[in-house]
């Protein structure tokens, strides 16, 4: 196969649970909170996938239980910043900390364990398709589902009354609230959300890419998620692009090694990063402006009003 | 009628019982009483103004009636029930509805979409096809035009105002509450709301609107109440029979000693405090928000700057003190090109913000590191900040301002908006300079302090300084101000004498010159 | 502790009385912390009474483990108040980990390459100077980023310390890597003369004075200069900072450039002093338990070297978990993590909305 072929459908495998990690934090950002926990957010996501997914043999379970870790580390986030009105920045940082002790603490005992992994589906006629039917439709069922769930997001955030709720949480808390709404409450709600949508990236990544747990494994794709969600200025469709070329960063050393290039694999390894603080420096400036007041507060580090 | 004493007798309502009926009502904080038993009825169809000055306990009164505040003595009834008014959520329910000063729209959302947040809709889809049929039917049944996929952002004030209104009515409202809602419009645009309420009036609608401006509760209301203290000084009564000064009285209950009426006048030969020479700037959003401005202050001149707010006021606040670059043309203090804010502050600039809580306040200093902060330079003392000096010359500065400012070492984060604003007025007003920006600096202000701020704008002028003065009072601006440059969409619509004029011509320059009068 | 001590004595007794309150909400909030840990530990089938008092007696009644503490505070503190100066202005610098690395692999660049031709102490000054000017330029860089195109430092000094790590991984898997080694991917070690002294007779060496040091300069700048009272002016509020005069842009880089000398200064401290040569992992997450420190300290100086110390402690006694309770060493960031819930949970909302 082709090169481009296979960093195309390593881009996809490899970028789904960064999309996942990027859809939630679509929602919690959209919101007005940002949450650089999303990290721990998905490294409780994938040990504890891992692990309920080694326990009952099915790794369904696993990402429901994913989700639910991923969700109450997000919980914890919440009340800091919303509640306690903790720096979000500090907060989502001492949520990945928080989040690499409790898998460590834990994982110990699943990095030599095996699970009943998801596996990669061919799905019948489109899979055929030349070119297209790998990239797209030979992969666990994780992705398939993250296809469905990118415009769903959009749909939620933007076709819905809950989305009003959502966008108009982060935006001006206060006319909601002078509606009768809480928007504590659904700040509450989004950032938990989000925090279970990068549960489940996490746990594609344990239990569907790369079936196995170690200690540390996100390497930084929550981190990748939050800067993502900027560029693709708070739209789920925009993360889906994002959320492929960070895929396509990763699936590039590999193939190259695979093919026997003597280019140098740190230099590769660094190619994500450096892509998305480049992608920041081109796209910041004008996105900025689309970005919900409540976030821009954060971001701009501007007065506390 | 005795203006002394409190009237609380019910007058004979038009239609038997009243729409609201507020009886006993008390409510307070702390130590303070901002509502003292006050007893206040609107009837049916008809336009109420509620008068008094500021912290009279006007808006605490509404928000009572809106559920905001929740009252600590008295009842309430509505339609002749008796209500129990929790939240705003139950006073829109009973159908009460308020448009507060600040507008509460989000301004990233459409009209639709802000319409929708007050809608009382159902299931998880937002139908926008509906929403908006239903604004298009409202606005045309009120009068009110309405687009509903246009930006917030991108509307009027004025428009933005129609939208809440509609807001409120959409969802159900019997009772309008407005606060203020003329402080930000043109007289023209005042004309223009009042021939909407007067129809909402004529569709069996009330409306009570908050104000501190008589002459606009004359022009439209059928009764007014007037507050001061926390008290009803007049209930419910005709305003026609009544003079100004009656009303005035009411309101204020002392005499505010008039400004000196005669001033020296601005000998024709005295130098340029400021010149602005063919300045455009571009606004925050990357348009141009002043367009060729040619416009000059002179010193001991006091140049009064009118206009509708957002049509470029700020701008030339900020690019007259060095704080917004011009894109094209030169702004001089004195004989200093002004490149930048170090400039300005060298030449010897000072102002008073707009915003100060935004603009000008660090939350977590103390008022003396305020002062230290405007003039950091003179306080150097090696590699640090004399800081007994920065205390003795706030003394000497607070002695002549006479403007009653927090202790030094109060943080300004637990400081309230007045207490800011003299921090912001002592710092700039209190030793004479050659040019001074004043925007909107009687903001938030009681009725003895506004005068005490004026005073010292007068006193800066007789000490020689030219005095840029933005406001959107038209009364204060003419009172004040020895001439007067109208502002519209960016540009000097005309510069004008307060004495050779009158507010409609004013108002006829800020809709920009055309309009029908 | 604010800059201007002119507080009459009539105000004294409530700021003492803040102050106790203060101590006894962290001590509140570190029981907290322990209670919730020590139901980790139970979930993971030990006694934590042992666990802590384990932690407590090899970390506190062992020599051995009182160096240890002291070695691993020397980066801590420089990189902490890292953290500190950037905070005081407003900024978030994260990146510590990534400063740490760049300013021990300068300062390993410049060691390696004279240790055995230039005389120790000069390898050590040119090494040190190394460090802070390498630490300086990669927070430098997310600075810049954020004065010209407003990218978040937050977000761009984190994406930085893997590009960091992967600079030093690159070097120590092929440049650097030492040839006469047993092939894992290390450099060579430091030569003798070039290390940091050690104090007396202990296994403590000088670093832990350059740390005080630092901390105590820093102190002065922040509480006692112009410099200080104009960050924290650009902190509080950078309009009105703009408004007075300052400039913003300066003073906003001038924090982020002194915050990454000190971190570049942890990490060459870091490998003269501690690990003698570059290899993976050798920061072990300082730069993050750093950025805690800060925080746990509300980016007081004094106060940030005092929590880096408690940190480093907690780090160290982690070692202890692993060989008496066989939890993973880093079972301990759980703990850390949970003492910065608690605190922050506990957080006043000292900036409270400026009433209206």
């Amino acid at each position: 196969m082709s090169l481009v072929l296979d960093v195309a459908a390593g881009a996809v495998g490899g970028g789904t649970s960064i999309l996942y990690a990027a859809l939630g934090e679509t929602i919690s950002e959209r919101a007005g909170v940002i949450n650089l926990g999303t990290e721990g957010c998905m490294l409780v996501g994938a040990l504890t996938g891992y692990a309920v997914a080694a326990m009952t043999g099915n790794p369904w379970f696993g990402v429901v239980a994913g989700a639910g870790a991923g969700g109450a580390l997000a919980a914890l986030h919440a009340m800091l910043v919303i509640e306690r009105k903790a720096s979000q920045l500090a907060s989502g940082l001492v949520m990945l900390f928080v989040g690499l002790g409790i898998t460590s603490l834990f994982g110990g005992s699943f990095v030599s364990r095996t699970i009943n992994a998801f596996t990669p589906i061919a799905l019948p006629g489109l899979s055929k398709i030349p070119g297209l039917g790998k990239v797209l439709f030979d992969h666990d069922a994780l992705t398939y589902l993250s296809f469905l769930m990118a415009p769903a997001i959009w749909w939620l955030l933007f076709r819905s009354r809950w989305g009003l709720l959502i966008r108009g949480a982060g935006e001006r808390g206060e006319v909601l609230a002078a509606y009768g709404y809480s928007p504590k409450t659904i700040q509450y709600l989004a950032v938990v959300a989000g925090g279970a949508l990068a549960g489940v990236g996490g746990a594609q990544l344990s239990t569907a890419y790369t079936n196995s747990w170690f200690e540390g494994m996100t390497a930084g794709r929550g981190f990748i998620a939050v800067a993502l969600v900027i560029f693709a200025a708070w739209d789920p469709l925009k993360a889906i692009a994002g959320a492929y070329l960070f895929g396509a960063a990763l699936a590039l050393s590999p193939a190259l090694q695979a093919r026997g290039y003597a280019l140098n694999q740190f230099a590769l390894d660094a190619l994500p990063y450096v892509i998305t603080v480049l992608v920041l420096v081109v796209l910041s400036r004008k996105r900025l402006h689309a970005a919900p007041e409540g976030l821009i507060r954060t971001l701009a580090n501007a007065p506390v009003r | 009628m005795t203006l002394s004493t409190v009237a609380t007798e019910v007058r004979p309502t038009r239609s038997g019982t009243p729409l609201l009926a507020v009886e006993g009502l008390t409510c307070r904080f702390g130590q303070v009483v901002a509502n003292d038993s006050v007893t206040f009825l609107v009837q049916h169809a008809e336009i109420h103004a509620v008068l008094g000055e500021n912290g009279a306990g006007k808006s605490t009164l509404m928000k009572l009636v809106y559920g905001v505040y929740h009252p600590d003595e008295g009842q309430m009834h509505f339609e002749g029930e008796k209500v129990c008014i929790d939240s705003p959520a139950i006073a829109r329910r009973l159908g009460i509805g308020m448009v507060f000063q600040d507008l509460r729209l989000i301004p990233a959302f459409t009209v639709a979409e802000n319409i929708a947040l007050g809608l009382p809709l159902k299931g998880p889809r937002l139908d926008r096809g509906k929403v908006s049929r239903q604004i298009v039917e409202a606005a045309e049944r009120y009068g009110l035009a309405a687009e509903p996929d246009a930006l917030v952002r991108t509307l009027s004030i004025g428009e933005r105002q129609r939208v809440e209104i509609l807001k409120a009515l959409m969802a159900g409202a019997k009772l309008l509450i407005l606060d203020e809602p003329t402080s930000v419009l043109a007289p023209q645009e005042v004309d223009t709301l009042f021939v909407g309420l007067d129809k909402l009036r004529s569709q069996g609608l009330s409306v009570i609107i908050i104000t501190h401006k008589l002459h606009e509760a004359r022009a439209i209301c059928d009764r007014v109440t007037v507050l001061r203290g926390g008290r009803v000084i007049l209930s419910a009564v005709d305003p026609a029979p009544m003079s100004d000064g009656e009303l005035v009285d009411a309101m204020v209950g002392r005499s505010v000693p008039a400004l000196p009426a005669e001033r020296p006048a601005t000998p024709p030969d005295a130098a340029t405090a400021l010149e602005l020479k063919g300045v455009s700037v571009k606004g925050d959003r990357g348009q141009l928000a002043l367009t060729d401005v040619t416009l000059s202050v002179r010193k001991g001149e006091i140049l009064g700057i009118a206009g509708v707010s957002g049509n470029g006021q700020r701008e030339l606040y900020e690019v007259a003190l060095g704080l917004r670059p011009a894109v094209t043309g030169s702004v001089k203090i004195g004989s200093t090109e002004v490149s930048g804010p170090v400039a300005a502050i060298e030449a010897g600039a000072v102002g008073v913000p707009e915003d100060p809580v935004a603009d000008a306040v660090v939350p977590g200093l103390s008022v003396a590191e305020h002062m230290a902060l405007a003039n950091l330079k003179s306080f150097r003392k090696g590699l640090g900040i004399d800081w007994k000096s920065v205390r003795d010359s706030l003394g000497s500065l607070e002695e002549k301002a006479q403007l009653r400012m927090q202790g030094a070492e109060r943080t300004l984060a637990d400081l309230s908006g007045g207490n800011i604003q003299r921090v912001m007025l002592t710092r700039a007003l209190a030793t004479p300079g050659p040019f001074v920006a004043a925007a909107y600096p009687s903001r938030a202000l009681d009725v003895a302090t506004t005068r005490r701020t004026q005073e010292l704008l007068l006193e800066q002028r007789a000490a020689g300084a030219g005095v840029l003065f933005i406001s959107e009072d038209l009364d204060e601006l003419m009172e004040l101000s020895d001439r007067i440059a109208v502002l519209h969409s960016g540009s000097v619509a005309g510069v004008v004498v307060p004495k050779e004029t009158d507010r409609y011509e004013i108002g006829r320059l800020m809709l920009g010159g055309g309009g029908e009068h | 502790m604010g800059s201007i001590r002119v507080i009459s004595s009539a105000l004294r007794p409530p700021k003492l009385r803040s102050a106790g309150r203060e101590a006894g909400r962290l001590a509140l909030a570190f029981v907290g912390a322990l209670t919730v840990f020590g139901a980790f530990v139970i979930a993971k089938g030990a006694n934590p009474l042992t666990v802590y008092s384990d932690m407590v007696r090899s970390t506190f009644f062992n020599s051995n483990s009182v160096a240890g503490v002291l070695v691993k505070a020397c980066p801590l503190i420089l990189a902490a108040l890292a953290v500190a100066v950037p905070a005081r202005a407003g900024l978030v610098n994260v990146g510590g980990e990534g400063q740490i690395v760049i300013g021990a692999v300068a300062a390993g660049g410049v060691g390696l390459a004279l240790d055995t031709h230039v005389s120790g102490g000069m390898v050590i000054i040119l090494m040190l100077l190394a460090g802070a000017a390498a630490g300086a330029i990669w927070a430098g860089i997310a600075g810049v980023l954020r004065l010209t195109l407003r990218v978040n430092e937050a977000i761009s000094t984190l994406l930085l310390n893997y590009v960091a790590i992967d600079i030093l991984l690159y070097l120590i898997y092929q440049p650097w890597k030492d040839p006469h080694g047993s092939g894992q991917p290390v450099t060579r070690q430091l030569a003798v003369p070039a290390r940091l002294p050690l104090v007396g007779g202990t296994q403590v060496h000088v670093g832990i004075f350059i740390a005080i040091i630092a901390t105590l300069v820093i102190w002065f700048l922040m509480e006692r200069t112009s410099w200080g009272f104009r960050l924290r002016v650009v902190g509080g509020n950078s309009e009105a900072a703009r408004r007075a005069g300052l400039p913003v842009n300066k003073l906003l880089l001038s924090a982020m450039l002194v915050g990454g000398a000190l971190a570049g200064l942890g990490g060459m401290v870091h490998f003269a002093g501690a690990e003698l040569q570059l290899r993976a992992g050798m920061t072990a997450n300082l730069g993050y338990i750093a950025f805690l420190a800060s925080w746990l300290a509300r980016h007081k100086p004094i106060n940030v070297a005092i929590a880096a110390l408690l940190l480093a402690s907690i780090a160290v006694a982690g070692d202890s978990l692993q060989i008496n309770s066989g939890l993973p060493a880093a079972t301990v960031n759980v703990l850390m993590g949970l003492v910065l819930v608690a605190v922050m949970g506990g957080w006043e909302l000292r900036r409270k909305a400026v009433a209206a």
